[in-house]
């Protein structure tokens, strides 16, 4: 069972604390505060890599696209039960949509020998919950997205669980090749520990930059695009908690109100 | 996992253990876990034995608060035997949710709190009487070099210790600064929770930071801290204080004046890493004796013999499954039955667990658990 | 050329409310650019609710086939790139849901054209739609802006866009399956819920959290009802596990679990760093706590200063004559 699976540096910006700036160009935001970890959902990815690795042999190639810096999440995942790594990295990829994002990891993964490709099933920067399966249609491989559960059941079946509102569970078979986009909670991730990233630097992370992907300019970055991200903007919202005034039966009356109007109830 | 003979009998010196239990007996967790030290050290001996011994869940039950280390007669420190399975543990990635944030956040931020670098100073902003805090540039010679405690930077519980702290090296006219967002974790819960390499990079580089500049003494916020880059670190060749020993010389030396009564009845807890660990009993207790009005309570359990309130050992990110009372409920329910308005602390990790605990048991109105820099900060 | 395709989306024998909202969404599209509302439904023994979307659609297309009985996305998108070619509509609108994020991205790349997700509001300028979605977590808005195409594929956020009155009478036309070759690579098997006590509270969509303002456990009960009333499900702090009032697994916090419902409900709990540090992915996040300095008034969005054994048991009463 060899497994590719692909793995994003995003920013982590779930702290209260951390704001986002947006930058001069209006297209990017201020990076410099910002640490960077492995998207949560990838994270989860590589795990259901490397257990069915453990499960039914084979190999794990992780696939990345970024700067240098993104080794350090390639490395973690190769610390973790990854075998190899590709690390797609030129600055036209830059401003990539869903569209050139999935063309780019197609053209890394299309000549790999695999049975599932893995993609964490959103990105927690951009949200877009989109590329897993806009490459599957690429591969001309069957997909399936949310993935929660995953098992072999024939030579090229899976039994797969797709987790839909509620946490109801819908359970389908599917053939290999196919790309699944897993869901977090899927599994518990392990920790790579500091010395096993350490051996793991010697894997080799093959770097691969436009040429290396036979795509030209315009496939990929903005030129390659066809949903464009052309500004950002500060959605309005208050600071601290906007407090509701009242005694119990007034102040009742109105948060009941909000959540209806926020559609929570 | 490959072990090689002798791994743990050679490295901890078990065959030196002569078995009288003196450590299990004066553990204080057995009283709601099934640890016992003893055994370990006894079955450690078998290297065949190791895999399966690091998978038992006691081995994280340990706070590591050095009774174990104080009680043995053959000068052992027992609970090293279980910091060495947890990190068979780690090693295999197998360790708990929230202690792999912790760990990877330490890697990522260098701090456990998931928080980024760049916040590691906010809480400089805006302190009383104080026009801007001092961070020194590379190379830039100052008396002391204030580490500040990746807690203190970012916990808003803890934060005000670290601005009490500035505030009394400005009165009392030291010549201190800070390293900034460079600062580091000090790699203290990092190897408890059994890091072992994670621990090695940040005693390199914190070795390689402190030597940047030219400063005569180091001085901790957190007792953990001053633990680890007093007696681990090997190779930090300046000198490393607790805060509470800078600020004894000071007042010691007529340099702060505490004008500021506080009229209350104080028990101070020694906390196990500034105590136990490194015997610094007098200091806190000389600093409270100096503030006016201040009448000053011993418990019953002080000093070397100080109950541990479960905070360290990287315990703030592993619990215990236990129901039983908490060790700092148990101090909480002793300070209220001996009429203490305030349980003083030296340590953020013993302030919030005391702290948790008084709430816990419903005592917030009639008791407080404060920082001795929290009541400096009240007295100058 | 105008026109707009809503699919319709169901399971288990519901019509979901996402589909009514996206054609009320469509609907004040078509208004603005002249064209008509077409809701496609694939099913099979669905003519129920193929009249309730015509109330909300200029037209409904009716595919009713054993195929579609339950969702697959091999033989939906199979069946949508038929009928979009044949009916050529300018603009594709489907639910960012578990269903639409399996469907919506690789149908828009067999028929090559445009598309993005999670899409919270969208306008026409010109021709073209211009679409507004959040990045980092909802802390920044983004523009997007698309490429010239025949046709453009959105996925949009559930509850974007409230559902209307509906009040249309659009024409239903049924037309025959036009997939008709077996679907193989993928086929549905079936649905399983999620295991009745057996909470997972990093996957609720809504959470009631209880801390130790609670103060005793007879006042339990008041919040059970609560989240009863409500269709949540109870988390607690640190200190009410501890007290063995709700098991370990409903511990949010550093020790704990971290959550990402769309609403934290706080009930009195301070906000200490160790437990907000696990409500990092909240949406919204309301606060009932005596004290007006907790610091969980900093976290949360709204706030009620009071004590909860009052608020509590009137806000169940509000919430229960809401839903009536």
């Amino acid at each position: 069972m060899n497994v590719v699976v692909c793995v994003k540096q995003v920013p982590d910006t779930s702290d209260p604390d951390v704001e986002v700036h947006i930058d001069s160009s209006g297209k990017g935001v201020d990076e410099s505060k910002f640490s960077f970890v492995i998207n949560d959902a990838d994270n989860y990815a590589v795990e259901e890599a490397i257990l069915l690795k453990e499960k039914h042999e084979g190999e794990v190639t992780v696939v990345n696209i970024g700067p240098e810096a993104a080794n350090q999440v390639v490395r973690m995942a190769l610390a973790k039960g990854g075998d190899q790594a590709i690390r797609l990295d030129d600055e036209r990829f830059a401003f990539s949509d869903i569209t050139a994002t999935a063309r780019l990891l197609a053209s890394a993964i299309g000549d790999l020998e695999f049975d599932i490709v893995m993609t964490g099933c959103i990105a927690s920067d951009d949200g877009y919950s989109a590329v897993g399966v806009t490459l599957a249609q690429m591969l001309d491989l069957p997909h399936a997205a949310m993935v929660k559960s995953v098992e072999v059941i024939g030579d090229n079946k899976l039994k797969v669980g797709r987790e839909l509102e509620g946490g109801l569970l819908e359970m389908l078979e599917i053939e290999t090749p196919c790309v699944l986009t897993i869901q977090t909670g899927i599994n518990e991730p392990r920790y790579a520990s500091f010395k096993g990233i350490r051996a793991a630097s010697k894997k080799e992370i093959k770097v691969m930059d436009l040429e290396a992907t036979g795509l030209s300019e315009d496939q990929v970055g903005e030129a390659g695009s066809t949903a464009v991200m052309v500004e950002y903007s500060v959605p309005v919202v208050g600071e601290l908690a906007e407090i509701l005034e009242g005694d119990a039966a007034e102040t009742s009356v109105k948060l009941s109100g909000i959540l209806k109007e926020k559609g929570l109830v | 996992m490959n072990i090689e003979h002798g791994t743990f009998v050679e490295k901890y010196d078990l065959l030196g253990c002569i078995q009288c239990g003196r450590c299990t007996g004066g553990c204080p967790v057995t009283v709601r876990t099934d640890l016992n030290v003893r055994l370990f050290v006894y079955e450690t001996v078998d290297d065949d034995r190791l895999e399966a011994l690091s998978e038992k869940h006691e081995i994280w039950d340990c706070t590591t608060c050095n009774n174990c280390a104080l009680r043995c007669p053959k000068g052992l420190d027992p609970f090293e035997v279980l910091l060495g399975l947890r990190s068979m543990q780690v090693e295999e990635g197998n360790i708990e949710p929230t202690a792999i944030s912790a760990l990877e956040s330490v890697f990522n931020n260098g701090n456990p709190w998931g928080k980024p670098r760049a916040l590691r100073c906010n809480w400089m902003e805006d302190i009383e009487g104080v026009e801007k805090v001092r961070i020194l540039e590379k190379g830039e010679k100052a008396d002391v070099l204030i580490h500040t405690c990746c807690t203190a930077c970012y916990d808003p519980r803890i934060i005000p210790l670290a601005r009490n702290l500035v505030r009394v090296m400005e009165k009392a006219g030291v010549d201190y600064g800070f390293i900034g967002e460079e600062e580091t974790d000090c790699g203290s819960e990092v190897r408890r929770l059994g890091e072992e390499g994670l621990f090695e990079m940040l005693d390199e580089d914190n070795t390689e930071l402190f030597d940047a500049y030219d400063s005569g003494r180091i001085v901790c916020l957190s007792p953990h801290c001053y633990n680890t880059f007093k007696n681990e670190c090997e190779n930090i060749k300046t000198p490393v204080l607790h805060y509470t020993e800078l600020v004894a010389e000071i007042i010691r030396e007529g340099k702060l004046e505490l004008t500021g009564e506080i009229d209350s009845k104080v028990v101070y807890h020694d906390p196990c890493y500034l105590g136990k660990k490194n015997k610094v009993f007098d200091e806190p207790r000389y600093i409270l004796g100096r503030i006016p009005g201040i009448e000053l309570m011993e418990f019953n359990q002080s000093r070397e013999i100080s109950l541990c309130c479960e905070g360290g050992g990287g315990k703030m990110w592993v619990e215990s499954e236990s129901k039983e009372q908490r060790l700092s409920e148990t101090r909480i329910l002793d300070a209220k039955e001996m009429g203490a308005d305030i349980v003083a602390v030296a340590c953020p990790f013993c302030l919030l667990t005391l702290e948790d605990a008084l709430k816990a048991k419903g005592f917030d109105e009639e008791m407080r658990v404060a920082d001795i820099l929290e009541l400096l900060g009240e007295s100058i | 050329m105008h026109d707009i395709f809503v699919l319709a989306e169901h399971r288990e024998g519901e019509l979901r409310e996402v589909t009514l909202e996206i054609l009320t969404l469509a609907g004040q599209l078509a208004e603005q650019s002249g064209g008509k509302v077409t809701a496609v439904l694939l099913g099979s023994g669905i003519d129920e609710y193929a009249g309730k979307c015509a109330s909300f659609a200029d037209r409904v297309l009716v595919v009713d086939d054993p195929m579609y009985k339950d969702y697959n996305s091999a033989a939906y998108q199979q069946a949508l790139v038929e009928l979009i070619k044949a009916e050529k509509p300018h603009l594709v609108l489907i639910g960012n849901t578990g269903q639409g994020v399996d469907l919506a991205p690789s149908l828009a790349v067999e028929l090559d054209v445009p598309y993005t997700s999670d899409v919270v509001s969208v306008t026409l300028e010109g021709d073209k739609p211009v679409a507004t979605r959040q990045y980092y977590g909802g802390k920044i808005d983004g523009r997007i802006e698309f490429k010239d195409a025949d046709v453009y594929v959105l996925a949009i956020r559930e509850a974007s866009t409230p559902a209307g009155e509906g009040g249309k009478s659009g024409e239903i036309q049924k037309i025959d399956n036009p997939v008709t070759t077996e679907v193989t690579v993928r086929k549905f098997l079936e649905y399983v819920e999620a295991a009745i006590g057996e909470v997972d509270i990093t996957q609720s969509t809504m959470l009631v959290s209880v801390g130790r303002g609670i103060r005793d456990e007879k006042n339990m009960p008041i919040m059970e009802e609560l989240a009863e009333a409500m269709g949540a499900d109870l988390s607690a702090s640190r200190a009410v596990v501890d007290a063995g009032w709700l098991p370990t697994d409903r511990q949010v916090g550093i020790s704990g679990k971290t959550v990402s419902p769309k609403l934290y409900l706080a009930v009195g709990i301070s906000g200490a760093f160790q437990h907000v540090t696990g409500i990092k992915g909240a949406d919204v996040v309301v606060a009932i706590n005596k004290d007006p300095d907790a610091p969980i008034f900093q976290y949360a969005d709204y706030g009620i200063v009071d004590d909860l054994l009052k608020v509590v048991p009137a806000l169940t009463e509000k919430i229960k004559e809401m839903k009536g």
